[in-house]
């Protein structure tokens, strides 16, 4: 017994000499979560993305394209031809063969009438941005093997194998011009009526466009009549096949439809104003 | 909620008017939330209720001009702003809500003086007809391409020329060339010829040696000079030797003839 006593009163004696358990002495449980420091503000206290020190934290940003002492990239090169004009140059936003055969097969698109502009976008796979200086399509010639459509189709601009893929399967192709307002009229009319106002006349192409939809080469919708359907021949000699007599074609008509070169909407004229509540037409007298 | 409130305001606002009409229409009126419409109300809003509980009622909270706009119909019937007046709104409510909106759709279309606006912009940007247009660009295209022309011609009668040019500049390089290699050749010699002179390797920036070359130089100029004297001379006299060798032969040739015609005699 008196040794136990002995033994309690060491241990008690230990104790005694040991540091008190305290708030300052104790510690964190191991792999306890600290907890982070709570900053103020938005973001904790952090500098808003703006960085430590320099013109980043004063956000008095540099001059564009300026390089802290470096010749800027935009002076190195004294001469760049290439760049000249790009800020009026007319984009036509490409879609090839392939697309627009996709675009049968799956019938987005109405054969019964002129393939235009309007009728691109309302498949609603395609846009364009007119106030980015995108005229309309252009049909490029990847997959002009594979195309099998009948068509009459309307675009912007045209390679000579778009033009004969589209011509060796009895189809008709013509390359028109819509000036910026007609446009804006083209790319969605159901927005256009709705504004209530008349719709717009085509403009003129501007000269340096003038070459291409005057040449009958290119199927430009100001071009001789007669002088195209030379063309026609040429392009089918130049590529070898048989021209298909659109004119004994049971939908001559349909095939051939053209707009007035001062027209946007086939069957429509400008000047007219569209009321698609009352689906009817007010004409001016 | 908000349409009960709505009404009530209208109560308590034409107050003498309610009392004097008693009618179902409120009810109407209070299913559709048109307060504008309400131009015959009824006595009290309690008495009409206790009359005919309504049938229909509006519970969606939609701004009535909202409904409207949900059911296809003109939001404002009368205007309730500024722009309520303007010619691009009300063509705009025709477009959108076609003749049932109310708006004479002869405001759709342009003035006359907007017409003749409009003329002169065109008269103004597009100054060409199609032709006149075809036209400028053909001659254009013309125009560059006699510069072209042009341009190559005068290289092709350049080109003509090169092979001259080329025979001539090397002709000129080589007795260039060789000029400055006979004068080093001379100089050579010269140096050569004052070692051997003194007959030791002389320091050529020796000043002895720079005199004995001076003197030699001034020699060899002498010795060219008379070179070339004797060489005029020479060509002098094989002249005078040739001219006097003509003459003499003409003059035996008349002495000749004479001797013949004085035989004839």
């Amino acid at each position: 017994m008196g040794s136990v006593t002995n033994t309690t009163e060491k241990a008690l004696k230990m104790l005694r000499a040991l540091p008190r358990v305290t708030i300052g002495n104790i510690r964190p449980n191991p792999d306890s979560k600290q907890r982070s420091k709570r900053g103020r503000g938005q973001h904790g206290g952090d500098k808003h993305g703006a960085g430590n020190k320099g013109s980043g934290q004063r956000q008095n940003f540099m001059r564009l394209g300026y390089e802290t002492g470096n010749t800027p990239f935009y002076t190195r090169f004294p001469y760049e031809p290439y760049y000249k004009g790009h800020h009026l140059r007319r984009e036509y936003r490409p879609i090839s063969m392939l697309q627009l055969q996709t675009l049968l097969d799956t019938n987005r698109l109405d054969t019964n009438g002129i393939i235009d502009l309007t009728s691109i976008c309302n498949t609603g796979l395609f846009s364009i941005k007119p106030d980015e200086r995108q005229y309309g399509f252009q049909l490029t010639d990847e997959g002009a093997d594979l195309f099998r459509g009948k068509i009459n189709i309307e675009v912007q601009y045209a390679s000579d194998e778009a033009i004969a893929a589209i011509e060796k399967n009895g189809g008709h192709i013509r390359t028109a011009y819509y000036d910026m307002r007609s446009l804006q009229a083209m790319i969605n009319p159901q927005k256009w009526f709705e504004k209530g106002v008349p719709i717009p006349k085509r403009m003129v192409p501007p000269l340096d466009a003038m070459e291409y939809y005057s040449s009958a080469e290119r199927r430009g919708y100001l071009a001789d009549p007669e002088e195209i359907s030379k063309e026609r021949l040429v392009l089918a000699q130049k590529f070898g096949y048989e021209l298909p007599k659109i004119e004994e074609d049971p939908d001559f008509e349909r095939l051939t439809a053209t707009k007035d070169p001062r027209q946007i909407f086939y069957g429509l004229e400008p000047g007219w104003v569209v009321s698609l509540k009352d689906k009817a037409i007010i004409k001016p007298k | 909620m908000r349409s009960v409130r709505s009404l009530h305001t209208i109560i308590n606002k034409d107050g003498q008017l309610l009392r004097k009409q008693p009618s179902g229409r409120i009810i109407a009126a209070f299913a559709h939330t048109e307060p504008a419409e309400t131009t015959e109300p009824p006595a009290s809003f309690a008495e009409v209720e206790e009359e005919k509980p309504p049938q229909k009622l509006n519970t969606s909270r939609l701004l009535p001009q909202h409904r409207k706009m949900l059911r296809e119909e003109r939001p404002y019937s009368e205007p309730h702003s500024w722009i309520h007046t303007t010619e691009k709104y009300n063509r705009m409510m025709f477009g959108r809500y076609g003749l049932s909106s109310g708006v004479d759709p002869r405001i759709c279309f342009p003035t006359k003086s907007d017409l003749e606006e409009q003329a002169e912009y065109e008269r103004v940007a597009f100054p060409h007809t199609i032709p006149e247009m075809i036209e400028i660009n053909k001659k254009a295209k013309e125009e560059k391409r006699a510069q072209i022309r042009k341009r190559e011609e005068e290289l092709e009668k350049k080109l003509e020329k090169l092979d001259q040019w080329k025979r001539e500049l090397n002709a000129k390089i080589a007795k260039k060339e060789a000029e400055a290699q006979a004068a080093k050749e001379r100089k050579e010699r010269l140096i050569e010829e004052v070692r051997r002179h003194f007959g030791f390797k002389v320091d050529p920036r020796d000043d002895r040696f720079k005199e004995m070359l001076e003197q030699k130089e001034r020699e060899d100029r002498k010795k060219t000079k008379e070179a070339k004297r004797k060489a005029k001379e020479d060509k002098m006299l094989a002249k005078l030797q040739e001219t006097a060798k003509g003459m003499n032969e003409k003059d035996t040739k008349g002495a000749a003839s004479k001797g013949q015609i004085e035989d004839k005699d």
